[in-house]
């Protein structure tokens, strides 16, 4: 069921000149965005740019308070209230979002965009059958008949491995597990295929074997639709076990990005490299449990420089010097270290 | 594992906990189900037993039953020797105050007051246990957090004031105050961050050398156990299926479902055994419907057989090392056979 998605806004004009040529290959873009929260007063989020390709997966990674969700509820158009968009822009095929009305969002919502969160029950109406829901979703969305939406949906919920589609369908949320309820939740979100899925933290309430199975669906939805994933997780190791690319974020700043083999057998960072020591390794052995000493800063607190420093074991005095750049060290690979920066310049 | 205190040299020597062929029924009538079945668990002193298991295992039900918050229906617990699970009355109330065995429940958000400071919160076992001294008390409570690595600042605040590493740590100075010899933590890290984790994990493990506690943590993240149990406990569908020590355990797994555990959880490595595919029953494979009676992971074991239509019970398969299965010595070749014949696992 191909749709060309920009033909469904036609109004909307494309943004930015140039974009339009990169926009083929480019599902989602983020230009330099700033989120500000407690009604502007602080800066979460500052001057995220990332892009999210067809059919690839792109992981964001970071501690609690890194602004990850944040910047995950920006793309979907739903930042909490006292949160705005200060700067920077959001696109979606070459088209720019940040200032949409709640009308064109609604279209944007389902057809382009596609969303799972953690807590799939709290999402869910807990006195309507789960089949009934996404057949609803089929018939405002896609305008199928009553007919036409049930057998959809039951071809659904066969496409995120329900195993009894037909049963899943009659029930209401409190009769299915929390796996299952989350497998429904993306039946729901790629319904009307959309070409990008944003996912956050969709398994960590999941236990490890039901995570497993919901990591393999994601990854055979994208190989069999060609569906792009913004998958949100503060665990590495399910970062690493699923995407293509890694997004590592620090107190609102995207330190370090860049191709998932490569993040984890070569990190750039001093902020990366300890979070794949403090990471699951997954090896079973007994080993020295490591910490990432000191605290975060503050949400939206101002600091000069490289605002992982206080932590860093490797600071130099340059580091609270002035802004520091994100800087390129391989293909698709940025690093925002003054260390990666002068090996640049050196090299 | 040099560390270990935990090996019974004297035979003589009770365990500190001990769960007898423990059987829990929750609700009652026609919603009666069973959640734990024919339960035997030992805690040394000193040991940190790791408790794993996923959703609706019984993991919490059996911390809830120790701590004396549900009475089994059949079977006993012993506390050093003493069967606290027949206590009733005046003699299980003086138990609970005496405080030996204490719970750090999962998420403290919620298991702490929030309209408590920090102090009242620590202070709270030591009230109800009949310390009226203020000097003493708040010296104990200090202490306490002391043991915990927080200092006096976070006094005067409430659990939604500090952060969620500092609100863990608080529960479990809060269990610590009242100077318990059993520490029993549900999850106490699933919900922080990598980083704070460990840092909580390794708190535990100071805790056990520092004060010689025995503690229980039950977790469904088997990678940072191994980094601190002595011992690992299985449970499935309220059976314990399998204990072992840590190392032998996870370096050869000997029940299919701790193997599916293993195999399922996230890595940054990706050599593992056995890929997750091998250890599960496949959708076209029709799903064996043991009667009653059978092995409770028939269902979903892929190498269930014929024997497998009667529950087997936990067999010792070497030193203090336990296992329910009646194919442990067959299933991890025919995983292998299975890899052999349909090419190498999926991997990435």
């Amino acid at each position: 069921m191909a749709i060309d998605n920009r033909n469904l806004w036609p109004d909307l004009a494309p943004s930015r000149a140039g974009a339009g040529a990169q926009a083929a290959d480019e599902v989602l873009r983020l230009d330099d965005l700033r989120i500000s929260v407690h009604g502007g007063a602080a800066t979460a989020v500052r001057g995220v740019s990332l892009r999210v390709r067809p059919g690839e997966i792109v992981g964001l990674v970071g501690e609690s308070g890194s602004g990850k969700t944040l910047t995950c509820r920006a793309i979907l158009g739903v930042l909490p209230p006292g949160c705005a968009v200060e700067r920077g822009t959001v696109s979606f095929g070459g088209v720019d979002v940040t200032s949409l009305s709640r009308r064109d969002w609604e279209r944007l919502h389902g057809s382009h965009l596609g969303a799972v969160f953690q807590d799939p029950a709290s999402y869910l109406n807990p006195v309507l059958t789960v089949g009934g829901q996404l057949a609803e979703v089929l018939r405002v969305k896609l305008g199928l008949g009553r007919r036409a939406a049930h057998s959809r949906a039951l071809e659904l919920f066969e496409a995120v491995g329900l195993r009894q589609p037909e049963r899943v369908f009659h029930q209401i949320p409190a009769e299915l597990s929390g796996g299952m309820l989350q497998r429904v939740m993306i039946a729901i979100a790629i319904s009307c295929d959309p070409r990008l899925l944003v996912a956050d933290e969709p398994t960590t309430a999941l236990d490890v074997t039901i995570q497993a199975e919901v990591l393999e669906l994601l990854q055979r939805l994208r190989d069999e639709r060609g569906l792009a994933v913004l998958f949100v997780s503060h665990d590495l190791a399910v970062i690493t076990q699923l995407c293509d690319r890694i997004v590592v974020f620090y107190a609102g700043e995207i330190v370090e990005s860049g191709p998932a083999g490569e993040i984890t057998r070569r990190p750039r960072h001093p902020y990366t490299q300890a979070l794949l020591r403090v990471a699951s390794v997954g090896d079973f052995r007994r080993r020295e449990l490591e910490v990432i000493a000191g605290q975060p800063p503050r949400v939206g607190e101002d600091i000069t420089g490289c605002r992982f420093a206080a932590r860093c074991p490797v600071a130099v005095p340059e580091c609270g010097a002035g802004p520091i750049r994100s800087v390129p060290v391989g293909d698709r690979h940025q690093v925002r270290c003054v260390h990666a920066a002068r090996a640049v310049v050196t090299s | 594992m040099t560390d270990a205190p935990a090996a019974p040299d004297s035979v003589a020597a009770p365990p500190l906990l001990a769960v007898e062929s423990v059987d829990v029924t929750l609700g009652r009538g026609w919603r009666a189900n069973q959640v734990l079945s024919g339960v035997d668990l030992d805690v040394w002193p000193g040991e940190i037993v790791g408790l794993v298991g996923e959703t609706g295992s019984g993991k919490t039900t059996l911390a809830r039953t120790v701590v004396g918050l549900v009475h089994p229906r059949r079977g006993r617990i012993l506390f050093e020797g003493l069967p606290i699970s027949a206590l009733r009355r005046g003699a299980l109330r003086a138990q609970r105050r005496r405080g030996y065995v204490q719970l750090v429940f999962q998420d403290p958000l919620r298991s702490l007051d929030p309209d408590l400071t920090v102090a009242e919160i620590v202070a709270e076992g030591l009230r109800i246990r009949g310390e009226t001294d203020r000097g003493e008390i708040r010296q104990r409570v200090t202490s306490a957090l002391e043991k915990v690595g927080l200092d006096a600042t976070v006094l005067e605040r409430t659990p939604g004031q500090i952060s969620g590493g500092q609100r863990q740590r608080v529960s479990i100075a809060r269990a610590l105050a009242v100077e318990p010899r059993l520490l029993i933590c549900d999850e106490p890290v699933s919900a922080l961050d990598a980083s704070t984790r460990n840092y909580v994990l390794r708190l535990l493990e100071e805790l056990r050398t520092s004060l010689g506690l025995a503690i229980v943590i039950i977790s469904h993240d088997l990678s940072s156990l191994a980094g601190i149990a002595d011992r690992i406990v299985v449970l499935y569908r309220g059976r314990i299926v399998e204990d072992g020590p840590v190392d032998r355990v996870f370096a050869t797994p000997r029940h299919p479902y701790t193997a599916l555990l293993m195999a399922s959880a996230p890595s940054v490595q990706h050599d593992r055994p056995f890929s997750p595919q091998q250890l599960r029953r496949s959708g076209s494979d029709p799903a064996l419907q043991p009667g009653p009676g059978g092995c409770v992971f028939a269902v979903r074991c892929p190498f269930a057989a014929e024997v497998c239509a009667t529950q087997p019970a936990l067999a010792t398969i070497g030193e203090r090392w336990s296992v329910a299965c009646h194919r442990h010595e067959e299933w991890s070749e025919l995983a292998q056979t299975a890899i052999r014949q349909e090419g190498p696992a999926h991997a990435r």
